[in-house]
């Protein structure tokens, strides 16, 4: 009902949208650059999604007021400032106090300014959208890919260095999965992920 | 036979054994061949079927699989079985899902793995990589006939890339217990020392199960040849070209590129060339596809082998070819139909 009030009818429809019906990795495909080379560690997951994630709300929040403003010929170079501007400030603020995990991400941070998702929602739904939607929107994108990397980055984990953010989780005599610590192994991880979700969903 | 059909007729007429008809189906081709014909490769041009076809790669591969568990002990028949248990488990559940029989591809690919592994394998690792295997190298293109990459081979490359350590430090000289790293390529590799050829004949080196008994794998692979089971111009082209490249290079770059018997004999060459590149599924059926897929093998081999950082390239260069088979057979047939 809250929900109904603020966002108008679309809010609900919105929210699984994001989260399911067009999930940004499993059901478009997009963002899957990053998400394949960071997931091998939990901690470089939650940075790169919850980095991702700010991007998105931050360019909702700049894009979507302003759009009638941007004229249609230019829209793609002005959602491109935005959203470098902001993956700059991410850069800059995970340098200043997580300097560790920033040299793990290396240039992937930089990569975010690339990540279709963005530049996606941007194109297809902040400039068509009132302003409280698009954030709505941002949001749950932004936690439906967070969430589907740290689950990657889960599995990963586990079988490519036997630990869970640096703890060790599994029995001794464990012997390391080299290929999951390594981007191929992704591929595998996403490809059957992608088929589960493909499955439920023609169901 | 007769009380068998019966028995198989009354199975097939009760109801709440359907879900299971695939198994069955297993059963009653093993007994009775079946009337069906093959809708993929390999298509075969004589009136044997596919499950005695694959039958023949079993016997063929028998002189080595004896040598390996006299060499290595009863582990060896430890680590088949739990070769055909684990994949023979994803099978199973895919021909359940998909509702079709159960594929006779996998008698073979069950024996074909395990006797490419260090004799030192853990248990666990040859089901991981069996179940890999089976999964990506074959059932997510289809099933058997359908799949790009010798399942095996998939397998194998997968626990290579995983496992690092095991799968190239790990080796056992037979008869003995000792773990050494060193196998005839790699001592090759390090001091340039050629290991007699007769050691490497009757398999006293270093080596996975299946491939160090070398006068078993000749005889298996001539029997596979003479049969016409296997088609004689993979392997006789795998094995020329690495002589040849290798007679070439070693007079090129002697410290680099070992001589060319030595190459020959030594690693996994006569095992791939006869069992692994043959597989009628992953390798052209064109004559001209074959020689090309033959030549193109044993060139990577002897380049992998003296220039990269592994030290046996056969795996590799098969499957590397095994992704160029449809491309070779569709080039052949377009220049020979070429109006």
């Amino acid at each position: 009902m809250l929900l109904k009030k603020i966002f108008g009818s679309k809010g609900n429809k919105t929210i699984k949208n994001a989260l399911w019906y067009n999930h940004p990795i499993f059901s478009m495909c997009l963002g899957i650059c990053s998400a394949l080379a960071i997931t091998n560690k939990v901690d470089n997951a939650i940075a790169m999604g919850a980095g991702v994630s700010f991007v998105l709300i931050a360019t909702s929040i700049i894009i979507s007021p302003l759009r009638k403003l941007i004229p249609q010929r230019v829209r793609i170079i002005s959602y491109m400032i935005t959203i470098s501007s902001f993956v700059i400030i991410v850069d800059m603020f995970l340098k200043a106090f997580f300097p560790v995990i920033s040299v793990k991400l290396g240039p992937y941070v930089g990569l975010i300014i690339t990540n279709c998702i963005i530049m996606g929602r941007a194109e297809a739904f902040y400039s068509q959208n009132k302003t409280g939607l698009s954030i709505l929107d941002a949001v749950s994108n932004g936690i439906s890919f967070t969430v589907t990397l740290i689950v990657v980055a889960v599995i990963r984990e586990i079988l490519g260095f036997g630990t869970l953010l640096g703890y060790k989780v599994t029995p001794g005599g464990w012997e390391n999965w080299v290929i999951m610590a390594m981007a191929p192994g992704a591929f595998f991880v996403y490809g059957v992920l992608i088929w589960i979700y493909g499955e439920i969903t023609s169901r | 036979m007769k009380p068998v059909r019966k028995l198989l007729d009354y199975i097939y007429s009760i109801k709440l054994l359907k879900p299971f008809h695939p198994v069955i189906d297993a059963v009653d081709a093993a007994f009775f061949s079946p009337s069906e014909l093959t809708e993929v490769k390999p298509h075969i041009l004589d009136n044997i079927d596919l499950k005695r076809y694959m039958f023949a790669v079993i016997i063929a591969l028998m002189p080595s699989t004896i040598a390996a568990v006299v060499f290595y002990g009863w582990y060896v028949l430890a680590m088949i079985v739990v070769s055909y248990a684990a994949g023979g488990i994803v099978e199973v559940i895919f021909a359940l899902i998909r509702k079709k029989h159960i594929e006779e591809g996998f008698f073979v690919t069950g024996i074909i793995f395990p006797l490419v592994l260090p004799p030192t394998t853990p248990l666990w690792i040859v089901a991981v990589g069996v179940a890999f295997g089976v999964f990506f190298g074959k059932e997510v293109f289809g099933g058997t006939g359908r799949n790009p990459f010798n399942p095996a081979l998939v397998g194998r490359l997968f626990i290579t890339i995983a496992f690092p350590t095991i799968m190239t430090t790990f080796w056992r000289v037979p008869f003995s217990d000792a773990i050494t790293a060193a196998t005839p390529l790699s001592i090759y590799k390090t001091s340039h020392t050629i290991t007699p050829y007769i050691d490497l004949l009757l398999g006293q080196c270093g080596g996975s199960m299946g491939e160090t008994f070398r006068i078993g794998i000749i005889v298996g692979g001539l029997f596979l040849l003479f049969s016409k089971v296997a088609d004689w111009k993979i392997s006789i082209s795998y094995i020329g070209s690495v002589f040849v490249f290798a007679l070439i290079g070693n007079a090129l770059f002697p410290m680099k590129i070992a001589p060319p018997v030595f190459q020959i004999l030594a690693g996994g060459l006569l095992y791939g060339a006869f069992f692994m590149a043959t597989d009628p599924v992953t390798s052209p059926f064109t004559k001209a596809g074959k020689w090309i897929f033959g030549i193109a093998c044993g060139l990577l081999t002897v380049l992998i082998r003296s220039f990269s950082g592994y030290v046996e390239g056969v795996m590799f260069s098969i499957v590397i070819m095994n992704a160029f088979t449809p491309i070779l057979d569709h080039l052949v047939l377009s220049i020979k139909y070429r109006r």
